[in-house]
């Protein structure tokens, strides 16, 4: 009886000081995490997706290969308030694409349909052109590839669309690989405060 | 005929922006930018200016040789010397004036604040507006321009790029038409999320549009058949809302946002082997 006990003893002992242990180092990484006072960050002055004038060159896709992480702590993000809202929009559509029967692109822009399209406030269901549409990114499925951001730019678009580090998933490598990447060093790693 | 750009005008005259351009019965070039009128001759040279209160937007030419300047919230009228005659105002109607009509006694500004096109007199009495029924709440301008012409009947011609058509209205309002449809292929749609962004009339009636991304110039019929793309390869890529005239010769005059000056375009008898 006496030895069962302090078996048992032996065991709870055990089992709360790995419980502590593992505690104390999920702490200790959040504390970092929560004390950390620089992360990446995307300058999207600089970024040649988002850069005014960029305009004739190819989509720069770093920000979702070289990242470190299987789905890429990058995501696109559109900011309503800075969008037309359009019917066609040159991010959502591949605006190039044939015209199907809809009288609409046939084909999307995104590789991995992550750009959902909704029409919004009084809805014609007669004429869709009549309707205003928000176009929202699904950040399950986007990986930052930035080529609705390429699309959205000025003149084509209104710019509303742009990258950005998703910081609750972002590794914080100290050797960014997207920033060793990035052709325009636009992956920078900023004081938290300005982030 | 082949259409050709054989100059320009005003170059090195504008430092920041120009925005609009109009002609008058005697070939004159106006041109609006900065903050000031520039007026050339038919030849290109500069001829006065004068500066005007606000950065203008788009500029008109009366039947009595006064210059109308659409700005924010404001209408300045010069003479003919360029001295200011009148400023109009419509406290809590009158947003940003991109266009400008006058046709007898009537007076049209476009203003893109309320994406409508604003009706008054003479006097400045105002009495309706343009684009308020639509279902969209009026016209559809991610560009941030309405822009519009009056043709020989006083009909309105509207560009609506965000819907991708020609819409035709009665000074009352009432809607008579359009054409129009996207395509990125095919040059006799409009391409991209919103053009034509801006158009003018010839004396045939004849639209003439310009486009953004990429900027080109096309000219459709009074009906709105395709007839041809001017220009495709002219304007730097990122050149939007591009100002358009046209004289009593069929010349374009397209201001160029970017490169600061106005491209002429004029038609040219092919050489016949």
């Amino acid at each position: 009886m006496s030895d069962e006990r302090s078996r048992r003893e032996v065991l709870g002992t055990a089992a709360r000081g790995a419980a502590l242990v593992g505690l104390a180092g999920l702490t200790g990484v959040l504390a970092v995490k929560a004390n950390k006072t620089y992360a990446w960050s995307i300058d999207i002055t600089k970024c040649v997706n988002s850069k005014l004038g960029a305009l004739g060159v190819d989509v720069c896709e770093a920000c979702a290969t070289d990242c470190v992480l299987t789905l890429s702590a990058v995501r696109a993000v559109n900011e309503f308030s800075e969008c037309g809202r359009c019917y066609i929009c040159p991010a959502y559509y591949d605006i190039t694409s044939a015209v199907g029967p809809d009288g609409l692109p046939s084909e999307k822009l995104c590789p991995r349909d992550a750009i959902e399209r909704e029409a919004i406030g009084w809805i014609d269901p007669d004429d869709p052109a009549n309707n205003f549409y928000e176009y929202t990114i699904d950040e399950k499925l986007c990986n930052g590839c930035g080529r609705c951001v390429m699309e959205c730019k000025e003149p084509a678009g209104l710019g509303s669309i742009r990258l950005e580090v998703r910081h609750n998933v972002c590794l914080d490598c100290n050797r960014c690989s997207i920033a060793t990447a990035c052709p325009e060093e636009a992956y920078e790693r900023d004081a938290l405060s300005t982030v | 005929m082949k259409l050709e750009t054989n100059r320009a005008i005003a170059s090195n005259q504008f430092s920041e922006a120009l925005r609009g351009v109009a002609l008058d019965g005697e070939g004159r070039v106006y041109a609006v930018g900065d903050s000031s009128v520039k007026v050339f001759s038919s030849e290109g040279e500069l001829v006065r200016q004068w500066k005007t209160a606000l950065p203008g937007q788009c500029v008109a030419v009366d039947d009595g040789g006064r210059i109308w300047v659409g700005e924010f919230e404001q209408v300045e009228i010069f003479d003919a010397e360029g001295r200011l005659a009148d400023t109009w105002k419509d406290a809590g109607r009158l947003g940003l004036v991109t266009s400008i009509g006058i046709r007898d006694d009537d007076v049209f500004l476009a203003d893109a604040t309320a994406r409508w096109i604003r009706h008054y007199n003479r006097v400045g009495e105002f009495l309706n507006n343009i684009g308020d029924r639509h279902r969209k709440g009026g016209f559809h301008i991610p560009n941030g321009v309405v822009d519009f012409a009056i043709d020989a009947d006083g009909i309105l011609h509207v560009a609506n790029p965000g819907m991708h058509r020609v819409e035709r209205y009665k000074p009352d309002g009432e809607l008579l038409g359009h054409f129009g449809r996207f395509d990125g292929r095919d040059p006799a749609g409009f391409p991209g999320c919103c053009n034509p962004t801006n158009l003018a009339l010839d004396s045939s009636g004849r639209v003439v549009v310009s486009e953004k991304a990429g900027p080109r110039i096309k000219v459709y019929d009074p009906d709105g058949e395709f007839l041809e793309v001017v220009t495709d390869d002219l304007f730097d890529p990122a050149a939007k809302n591009m100002d358009l005239a046209v004289d009593a010769g069929g010349r374009i005059y397209v201001a160029d946002p970017v490169a600061l000056e106005i491209r002429v375009l004029s038609r040219r008898a092919e050489t016949v082997p």
